[in-house]
């Protein structure tokens, strides 16, 4: 087993999905919305900069757009789709509590996939786009993948902070304030809905990004790997992570991405082995999240803290 | 027109598959009140141990089906008991995530166990039917027939029997059955048993009528949850009309638009309900 290697893979995945328990955490924990679709907004920004940076389809292409954009210019257009996207899906749906939003937004989430699977005018369909282009690192003399895990590092650094710093503000304390007892919020004068639908855009963007950064890192995108597996694996982690603080949800994901980079990084004779460590790696995420909602741990661990 | 017909005529046989798989999904919502998403692994537990007993170990159909039914019954009612009754007082919002990691352990047992790959029942070959040019198989007039049945025989014992009865008013209002002596504990056990027996049902269902590969479970879930928003989440005689309509309405879709966006129709159900009627066809409010 390659250590350097791994701890590359962790760091550059771990903060990748980071990103994104991040961003969950605000809407969940904070905002007290369930988004089962997260991988929508992932994937809405890995495609958005994919078709920005591609080149104009010639050809077997069956996509309609490639605009040959430079990369920063692809990596916005992911924010602005994931943006977008959360405009849509957000202005209609956030109306709607509890289960029935998590439906919802799975529902859209596995429309958005059904779309980018049969209609090949956006990515090829099934296929995909493949040679997604990369930044060039050598200018500043950084290999590749040191450079993207310095990437990923940075996005969830500016993700967190400006997690921490909306939440540190006045405004931070109105969304606490809806969450915690919405009729008290709407008598002293705050818009919930409009911030519940704040709150849900802006914290989508950063997923977006993390999407662009994504299709850079695999210099491809496809409809599988966008399937819920994408949005199941953010909540494990964010459970995994505690639930509530930054520094909870980003120790929970780089633990879940470190469980099962370590469990793919053995060599198995057999492809019966490697598919019963596969399922067996399920398994044993399964069993760990429920375990956890079950005995929450670390809510124990912060009352003790308190007490002492 | 007789195209139209005959996707007519297997939306319906969809449908009818989807009420049978929906029923115990709805009634888990009702009397335990949250929405279980490992409800479609139980179809899928059931459709491989019909699966393994059948042509693995050489058993006859249909007492591989009865094994298999009752076997899914008892194991969704330990899955209950152990996994989700310690968590109820957290919430039907923690309950519902829960189910996805129940989801993800039954889900990837069965992939440990079976492995991947597309299987079929060692059945004898459908025989088809044809009526004015429609063509209907045997053992989707028997998916039909179980359908009805099941339908049938769901309002009687709802309505007639102690358990039923027992069940109905739990779900209505816990507190209030408790307190007028209904056990509570045994009557939560009946539900899980009937629940996922349904799902057992169905999981055979699906043996019969479908290839079986080990994703199959993800895939009816979202269908599951399609048909539950229609009727209402919770309600279970509307789960009747709503199947129906999913399935035709998926169905005959395939007329009009790529087979591809075959799925999507269910889903845009959801979306549609949600928006314009959050109740469902039923018209309960939910609780």
């Amino acid at each position: 087993m390659n250590i350097e290697q791994l701890v590359l893979t962790v760091l550059t995945y771990g903060c990748l999905y980071g990103v994104m328990t991040v961003s969950l955490n605000l809407q969940y924990a904070r905002g007290g919305m369930i988004n089962f679709g997260t991988v929508a907004y992932f994937a809405a920004g890995a495609y958005a900069y994919a078709i920005f940076t591609q080149e104009p389809p010639s050809g077997l292409d069956q996509y309609a757009f490639g605009f040959n954009a430079p990369w920063w210019i692809g990596v916005l257009a992911a924010g602005v789709a994931s943006l977008l996207f959360a405009i849509i899906t957000g202005w209609p749906t956030l109306r709607l509590r509890g289960e029935y939003l998590a439906l919802t937004t799975f529902a859209f989430a596995e429309v958005f996939h059904s779309f980018l699977l049969n209609e090949r005018r956006i990515g090829n369909g099934s296929v995909g786009l493949s040679n997604v282009n990369r930044p060039d690192f050598s200018v500043i003399g950084l290999e590749d993948k040191y450079a993207f895990a310095t990437a990923a590092v940075v996005l969830l650094l500016l993700t967190a902070l400006l997690c921490r710093r909306v939440l540190a503000s006045p405004y931070g304390r109105a969304i606490d304030a809806i969450r915690d007892d919405e009729i008290a919020a709407e008598t002293v004068g705050k818009d919930i809905k409009r911030m519940r639908f704040q709150v849900f855009v802006l914290s989508s963007v950063p997923i977006g990004f993390a999407g662009a950064l994504y299709a850079m890192i695999t210099t491809l995108v496809s409809p599988n790997l966008f399937t819920a597996e994408v949005t199941f694996f953010v909540w494990i982690a964010l459970v995994l992570g505690g639930e509530h603080t930054i520094k909870g949800v980003v120790l929970g994901t780089i633990a879940l991405v470190t469980f099962e980079e370590v469990v793919r990084s053995f060599h198995f004779e057999t492809v019966r082995a490697a598919e019963i460590a596969a399922s067996v790696e399920h398994i044993m995420t399964g069993a760990i999240f429920i375990m956890i909602l079950r005995w929450q741990p670390f809510d124990r661990i912060k009352k003790k803290r308190a007490a002492a | 027109m007789t195209l139209i017909a005959q996707y007519f005529v297997t939306g319906i046989v969809t449908g009818c598959f989807l009420i049978l798989a929906t029923i115990g999904f709805s009634l888990t919502r009702r009397v335990e009140g949250f929405l279980n998403i490992a409800h479609a692994e139980l179809l899928g537990v059931s459709a491989f141990v019909t699966w393994g007993l059948n042509v693995k170990m050489g058993w006859p159909f249909l007492p591989a089906g009865l094994f298999a039914i009752v076997f899914t019954a008892f194991f969704g009612l330990i899955v209950g008991r152990i996994v989700y009754d310690p968590i109820r007082k957290l919430g039907p919002a923690v309950l519902l995530i829960s189910s996805v990691g129940v989801a993800y352990v039954i889900g990837g047992s069965v992939d440990a166990l079976v492995g991947t790959g597309i299987r079929s029942l060692n059945i004898p070959l459908a025989t088809t039917y044809r009526f004015f040019g429609v063509r209907i198989t045997d053992y989707q007039m028997i998916v039909v027939a179980l359908a009805a049945l099941t339908g049938l025989s769901l309002a009687i014992f709802m309505t007639k029997t102690k358990t039923g009865l027992a069940i109905r008013a739990m779900s209505d209002n816990p507190g209030l059955a408790a307190s007028r002596g209904v056990d509570v504990q045994q009557t939560s056990r009946a539900t899980w048993l009937l629940a996922s027996g349904l799902a057992g049902l169905a999981g055979v269902m699906l043996a019969l009528i479908a290839t079986l590969s080990t994703d199959i479970a993800f895939h009816q879930i979202l269908q599951i949850l399609a048909v539950a928003i229609l009727a209402g989440l919770g309600s279970l005689y509307s789960v009747l009309l709503a199947g129906l309509i999913v399935g035709v309405a998926m169905d005959m879709s395939v007329y009009f638009i790529p087979a591809g966006y075959r799925p999507l129709i269910a889903f845009a159900v959801v979306i549609i309900v949600l928006f314009l009627r959050p109740e469902g066809l039923s018209g309960r409010k939910s609780k």
